[in-house]
């Protein structure tokens, strides 16, 4: 039998001598162990965020978080120059296809990559073209639903999915769709062939290359890695295991030839790169990227003023905390390619929870409420702009009059734009619904997701305007959950929305399509039509002349302010923290994760 | 003395057997029921651990149930994070199979779990047993220092407090329980936090600093368990053991503050009411040593509750501790489950309630028989 008291006293000391030992530990490591010098881990670039990776599978990935280690471990065939969206640089290609060098042919329908020799991949083998051939293919054949591939798919098949092309379960049709993806993309001896479907601006088409999803993978570590093999003879057997599978094939794989490699990713706690020493073009001057995933503000902020994180992710509202500190420095006013918007939906499911009433009564909304046009313009007038911008993002972020973002190509800046004007806005209420409207009032429910202040504060701003215009006019503001946000949203049942955008590519389209395009991703749900713009967008993306495509892009921002389908409330400004040890940071808003986040081999620590 | 002649004899052979009997009696009398009680023991773990299996599907199919409230394009929104993605949703919903009745989604999901598949992570992008080899190991360091420093100091304090009451010694003890017990663990992390850490530079977030990090990355120090102060003894590295001790130090304490409170008052209570009872006060009037009466006779009784309160705190600890993981990055189980369950990730949740059932279930039972043994009146039948 044991002496519980023994057990007692043993288990008392045991706890002392651990404690004891802890604070001496403690106090040995951080007071008395020599420090290196003033450069804390001065090979290891540590960056401290929220949110990782969905997968580091190039063709799965959507997210920044994903792309910001993805750009870092696979080469491109090209890049964007630095600071720049619409200038690019050969990487794994030898040229930048142009139509003066010969690369681009039939009018922009064939455009060729000539690839350069000896590249080496992080497995030990060389990129080879029929690598670059393998890596288009495998991303389309995957094209997960919800993925990006629909942006390889769009130039080159002229769909956004796979399904349009046939039924991938029908031996005829899959062999015809196989077949169609076989010819998209050939090898002819050194180079890499192109064929697309349908003329596409060539630097909206660089600009996709450019990214993730169009990295060159090792073929044979993929293969390795449980992907596509390659084979071509059966279809249909093709589609059902490779096309749109529940895991990522190569979702922790490392089948690139970029400067890093992955040397470990601790799901929800840290992913960390260290340096691909053969790289072409020389070894990265950090050794070592460690990308922190911490939630916590309170925890990220001491570790980023003790210096134990390099590049640090703060929020706007918490700026004031950080500012100014010793060792820290901040770059504002970096313009994004995002932009948030006030969105309209013409034709309210009838059984949407929130349309009060459902008619015009004072007590609702009929669905079809913003389907005159008078409205739209009423509540356009109505937004305080300027103290939206002032008040929910404390300055950081610009007025711009339509969806494409300024600093994009064909941005007008000498468009007219909505002001916050109370007397218009009076004036098209007062003409809505031939003055119904007025004479009986409203009352409307605007919804934002949770979590978002600038989004509640911009729907709470709409609310005092409106609600002083006219005592009849009631607006309320609702808090749901992104679940509960997306249900109202898919089933077209939110009568006004405020969301954003965010540019998978730098090029008007990408700004245009979803905002005004009646097939885009929120004029389709808010029933948004209008021919003459549709024709616009098509023609738009299709066009080659930069200055032809000046003029469509013109006319079509002087559309979207004579229709009003939305308004834009704001385009964010950005803002970098970093020690000011970290070196050789530049931005460009197309990098994903930036501003914070940039391409790792320009960095280095030192003063 | 009996010769060995006389043992030969068949008339006196039953006479010998009879005295050895007789001298063996209370010994084969206790051996038969040592052999009984562990026999009871093994038929009350066998049972209970039997139960866990029932337990646990009651869980799951709760779970499930309750998920079925959110509809398919609401289960959806694991997959669809951002608005670009709206246009697959259809798709998605088909590819999942959302739509699907609860039955077959549930009978998939166990079917799955019968292959010893738990299935995939949407919200920590891994399969969920990975999720739960990888994470419970930090959380499980984290109880297994946090959870005894807890339970002697309430224990110690909650005694020293009863025998001392009405005292100042009481009184402090008391309000150091209110206090600590009121406290919120984030609040108090942060403010250890930024005492020790923001204003001192020591006890940094984490498990480990980056330069041991590094070490397991790189294979020099290898990873036998995952916690990471045994892994260092079984490494014999010292630097590596003093480096983790030295990131528990903070959430430990706590931990250790938070909890300690409530062991404390649940023994201080317990203890009042055996010293009030008359066969303490006999003791006493007998004139046994008031130690031996208080140690060996009050608190060994009082401490029952304490014990099922104890067994219970344990098992809440090793089911993860969300804030405290948090705020000093201490990232286990219970970070990723509140992760997963605020994405709707109903694999992860299912994954975790499974971890968690069994669990609670192997906690109970220790403290069954931990009742057993400090009283020897409760018998497990």
């Amino acid at each position: 039998m044991f002496n519980k008291k023994a057990i007692g006293k043993v288990a008392a000391v045991i706890i002392a001598v651990v404690l004891i030992a802890a604070i001496i530990a403690g106090i040995y490591y951080f007071y008395l162990m020599p420090k290196g010098g003033p450069i804390k881990n001065p090979n290891t670039l540590i960056i401290a965020t929220i949110g990782e990776p969905e997968t580091l599978d190039p063709a799965w990935a959507y997210d920044t978080a994903s792309g910001e280690v993805i750009c870092n471990m696979y080469d491109t065939l090209i890049f964007f120059d630095r600071e720049k969206v619409d200038s690019f640089v050969p990487k794994i290609a030898e040229k930048v296809p142009s139509v003066e060098n010969g690369l681009v042919k039939d009018n922009g329908l064939t455009i060729i990559f000539p690839i350069r020799q000896g590249i080496k991949t992080h497995g030990g083998g060389t990129i080879t073209p029929e690598d670059v051939e393998y890596s288009f293919e495998r991303a389309i054949i995957q094209s997960r639903s919800h993925g990006p591939i629909w942006m390889l798919m769009e130039p080159l098949l002229g769909v956004y999915d796979l399904s349009e092309l046939g039924n991938l379960s029908d031996p005829v049709e899959a062999a015809k769709v196989g077949d169609m993806i076989d010819k998209a993309v050939e090898v002819e001896g050194n180079n890499v062939v192109f064929k697309l479907a349908k003329p596409f601006a060539l630097t909206a088409f660089l600009q996709i290359w450019s990214q993730t999803w169009a990295s060159i993978v090792d073929k044979e570590a993929a293969v390795a890695s449980g992907a596509w093999p390659g084979n071509k003879d059966n279809w249909v057997e093709v589609f059902a295991k490779y096309h749109d599978p529940e895991v990522p094939e190569l979702q922790e794989a490392d089948c690139g030839s970029g400067p890093f490699k992955l040397e470990k990713w601790e799901h929800g706690k840290e992913l960390s790169l260290i340096r691909f020493d053969d790289y072409w073009t020389g070894p990265a001057k950090l050794e070592r990227v460690v990308i922190k995933y911490i939630d916590e503000w309170s925890t990220r902020k001491l570790m980023f003023l003790q210096g134990d994180v390099d590049l640090c992710y703060v929020p706007r509202q918490y700026s004031s905390e950080v500012e100014g500190a010793e060792g820290i420095v901040c770059v504002k006013n970096l313009p994004t390619l995002a932009v948030d918007a006030v969105f309209f939906t013409f034709n309210v499911d009838p059984n949407s929870p929130y349309l009060g009433s459902g008619k015009l009564d004072g007590n609702g909304i009929p669905p079809d409420f913003f389907s005159d046009i008078n409205l739209r313009k009423a509540f356009a007038y109505s937004f305080d702009f300027d103290t939206y911008i002032k008040e929910a993002l404390l300055g950081e972020a610009k007025h711009i009059p339509g969806p494409i973002p300024e600093g994009l190509p064909f941005f007008n800046p000498n468009q007219e734009t909505y002001k916050f004007d109370s007397a218009k806005a009076e004036q098209y209420f007062k003409a809505a619904w031939n003055g119904q409207v007025w004479e009986k009032g409203f009352k409307i429910q605007i919804l934002y997701n949770s979590g978002n202040i600038p989004r509640k504060t911009a729907a709470e701003i709409l609310k005092h305007n409106i609600e002083s215009i006219n005592p009849k006019f009631h607006v309320e503001v609702i808090e749901v959950d992104w679940p509960t946000y997306l249900r109202a949203f898919v089933r077209s049942q939110l009568p006004v929305f405020i969301i954003g955008w965010l540019a998978d590519y730098p090029d008007p389209h990408n700004f245009v399509f979803p905002f005004m395009h009646s097939n885009g991703d929120y004029a389709s749900a808010q029933g948004y039509s209008n021919p003459r713009v549709d024709e616009l967008i098509e023609k738009g993306i299709a066009e080659i002349n930069p200055d032809k495509r000046k003029e469509i892009y013109y006319e079509l921002q002087r559309l979207y302010f004579e229709d009003v389908p939305s308004f834009i409330i704001d385009q964010g400004l950005g803002r970098h923290w970093a020690r000011d040890w970290v070196k050789g940071w530049y931005y460009n808003p197309i990098y994903p994760g930036a501003p914070l986040s940039t391409y790792f081999y320009d960095l280095w620590k030192g003063y | 003395m009996i010769s060995g002649k006389a043992i030969r004899s068949p008339a006196n052979i039953l006479p010998f057997f009879f005295y050895l009997s007789k001298i063996a009696n209370p010994y084969i009398r206790v051996g038969l029921q040592g052999v009984r009680m562990v026999n009871n023991i093994k038929t009350y773990v066998a049972r209970r651990l039997i139960l866990l299996l029932p337990t646990v599907l009651g869980v799951t199919i709760l779970i499930f149930a309750v998920a079925q409230l959110f509809d398919p394009v609401q289960r959806a929104s694991l997959y669809i994070r951002d608005p670009k993605q709206l246009r697959s949703i259809d798709e998605v919903i088909e590819k999942y199979g959302l739509n699907q009745p609860i039955y077959l989604q549930y009978f998939s999901w166990f079917s799955q779990v019968l292959q010893g598949n738990l299935g995939w992570s949407q919200s920590l992008h891994m399969q969920v047993i990975d999720a739960i080899i990888t994470r419970f190991p930090a959380t499980l360091e984290l109880a297994l220092y946090a959870a005894p420093i807890t339970i002697f100091l309430g224990i110690r304090l909650g005694k020293l407090s009863a025998v001392k009451k009405d005292t100042l010694i009481d009184h402090l003890t008391r309000a150091f329980a209110i206090v600590g017990w009121s406290l919120p663990a984030f609040w108090l992390g942060i403010v250890l936090l930024a005492f020790f850490y923001g204003g001192l530079g020591i006890f940094a977030p984490g498990r480990l600093s980056p330069w041991a990090d590094v070490l397991i990355t790189t294979g020099e120090f290898r990873v036998y368990t995952g916690l990471y102060t045994l892994d260092a003894i079984l490494n014999l590295n010292g630097a590596v053991f003093l480096d983790a001790l030295s990131h528990l130090i903070l959430p430990v304490t706590t931990l250790t503050i938070i909890n300690v409170a409530l062991i404390m008052r649940i023994m201080r209570s317990s203890m009042l009411e055996q010293l009030g009872k008359t066969y303490i006060i006999a003791a006493r009037a007998r004139g046994l040593d008031d130690k031996k009466v208080i140690d060996k006779h009050a608190a060994k009784n009082a401490l029952i509750p304490v014990i099922t309160l104890s067994g219970l705190l344990t098992a809440g600890m090793l089911s993860g501790m969300v804030i405290t993981e948090t705020i000093f990055e201490f990232k286990g189980i219970g970070y990723f489950a509140a992760h997963a369950a605020t994405q709707l990730d109903i694999p992860a949740v299912l994954g975790f309630a499974l971890l968690t059932g069994i669990i609670f279930v192997i906690a109970n039972l220790i403290v069954d028989l931990l009742y057993a043994y400090i009283d020897p009146r409760i018998r497990l039948a």
